[in-house]
């Protein structure tokens, strides 16, 4: 990376730990876990949040009110993301949050699926990406899914879409390949070697879970490997052809192969909870961007760093918020918390 | 003589453009950085400013050189 590239580098990265030095502080989970449902939205209000709480407070409602300030507040620090940032920073941060417009497209047709109503999907709709959330509005009141995909005609992600037979599940994963592929496409062009390995290190987790996810389901070799998602750093295609034969025993032993293993290594295959896995492949992500990222601090992984830990904020508090309402017990949502 | 001084001139010169040059250069991104810093947080301005000053001493070690040159080999 040249001094160039270095100084562009500079006012996104320091603006982007500033934002970061602002974030609920790890030690306020446990805390959130002893209050109300009107205190933690208060503490959020005084936080970062107010102005979407004041915002919505009009609209919404108790943990409703939370909820659609998370997702307005985490749609905004996204879309500042891409304002602030130039050259090669923004095209790269452009790219990786249209993972946010794939989650809205599966949201969407999740919804239309299952007959949800359009306040229900939009609730769920966080527009990080390139959707806006007018666009996707107008798209949530078409009432069937072939209506819904052809409203995305003039979109990339459209050529995943057009072969909608009334499958969800194989045009979602369709969704994620293109996707990766478009990243990986996007990041080689730039030469942004950094990037590639962060974003490789994040396709082995996703193929990780996928893979325990499936075996679980108890899904055939060919269908395990159909979905996984090529382009990862350490699983690469001839270990899927290999950890999908296996039994979920022996899977997990062959993990020991891998760096993630530490990862999981106190795991048993049948026993641990697939959210207790998930959680553990997440934290390892988070544990390694913020590692990697002060490795390299005049890089885009400290963006990527904070990208990543604004997401698991978000999920923390919705996780503690929507345990709270169903008074779950404590160190059940505590588990689920990525810390 | 006249050459000699006028050498020493030129040497005081480039003592302080290079100088210069090197403390731009060091500045830029740590402006660049206190800016952005700042853009989020006002608190950060005396930090900010404090460390976009640091590489000045560059110049200064540039200018006493210069200096050096003309009121020691110059006199």
């Amino acid at each position: 990376m040249g001094v160039s590239n270095n100084i562009k580098y500079a006012y996104i990265v320091a603006r982007v730990r500033a934002m970061k030095s602002k974030l609920i502080p790890r030690e306020m989970y446990p805390k959130f876990l002893n209050m109300e449902i009107p205190e933690i939205t208060r503490y959020i209000e005084e936080s970062g949040y107010k102005k979407d709480v004041d915002e919505l407070g009009k609209k919404y409602r108790g943990t409703d009110l939370i909820e659609h300030a998370l997702n307005q507040n985490l749609a905004l620090t996204y879309r500042k993301l891409i304002e602030v940032s130039q050259d090669e920073a923004n095209y790269l941060i452009t790219e990786y949050l249209r993972s946010w417009d794939i989650w809205n497209i599966k949201t969407i047709l999740r919804g239309k699926f299952s007959g949800v109503s359009e306040d229900e999907i939009l609730e769920d709709v966080v527009s990080g990406g390139q959707l806006k959330y007018r666009d996707i509005t107008e798209i949530v009141k078409i009432g069937t899914i072939e209506g819904v995909i052809a409203s995305f005609a003039k979109t990339p992600y459209y050529k995943a879409l057009e072969g909608y037979r009334g499958d969800l599940a194989r045009i979602e994963n369709a969704l994620d390949l293109l996707y990766y592929s478009n990243l990986i496409n996007a990041v080689t062009s730039t030469g942004n070697k950094l990037f590639l390995k962060f974003l490789k290190t994040e396709i082995d987790l996703k193929n990780l879970k996928m893979l325990f996810r499936m075996k679980r389901a108890g899904m055939e070799r060919d269908e395990i490997i159909k979905n996984l998602i090529p382009g990862g750093m350490e699983l690469k295609e001839s270990d899927f052809v290999r950890l999908a034969s296996l039994s979920m025993g022996d899977f997990v032993r062959a993990l020991e192969e891998y760096s993630y293993w530490n990862a999981i290594s106190d795991i048993s295959g049948e026993l641990t909870s697939l959210r207790d896995i998930e959680m553990r492949l997440d934290k390892y992500g988070l544990t390694y961007a913020s590692r990697i990222s002060y490795y390299y601090p005049l890089s885009i992984l400290p963006i990527l760093d904070y990208i990543l830990s604004k997401k698991i904020e978000v999920d923390n508090v919705r996780i503690i918020v929507r345990g709270k309402e169903t008074s779950l017990p404590d160190d059940i949502i505590k588990a689920h918390l990525v810390m | 003589m006249v050459v000699d001084a006028g050498f020493i001139a030129i040497g005081a010169g480039i003592a302080v453009g290079l100088a210069g040059i090197g403390a731009g250069m060091g500045e830029q991104a740590i402006g660049a950085a206190a800016v952005g810093a700042m853009a989020e947080d006002e608190k950060f301005f005396g930090k900010g400013l404090l460390m976009t000053v640091i590489p000045e001493s560059i110049a200064i070690f540039g200018l006493v050189v210069a200096l050096i040159l003309l009121f020691v080999f110059g006199a």
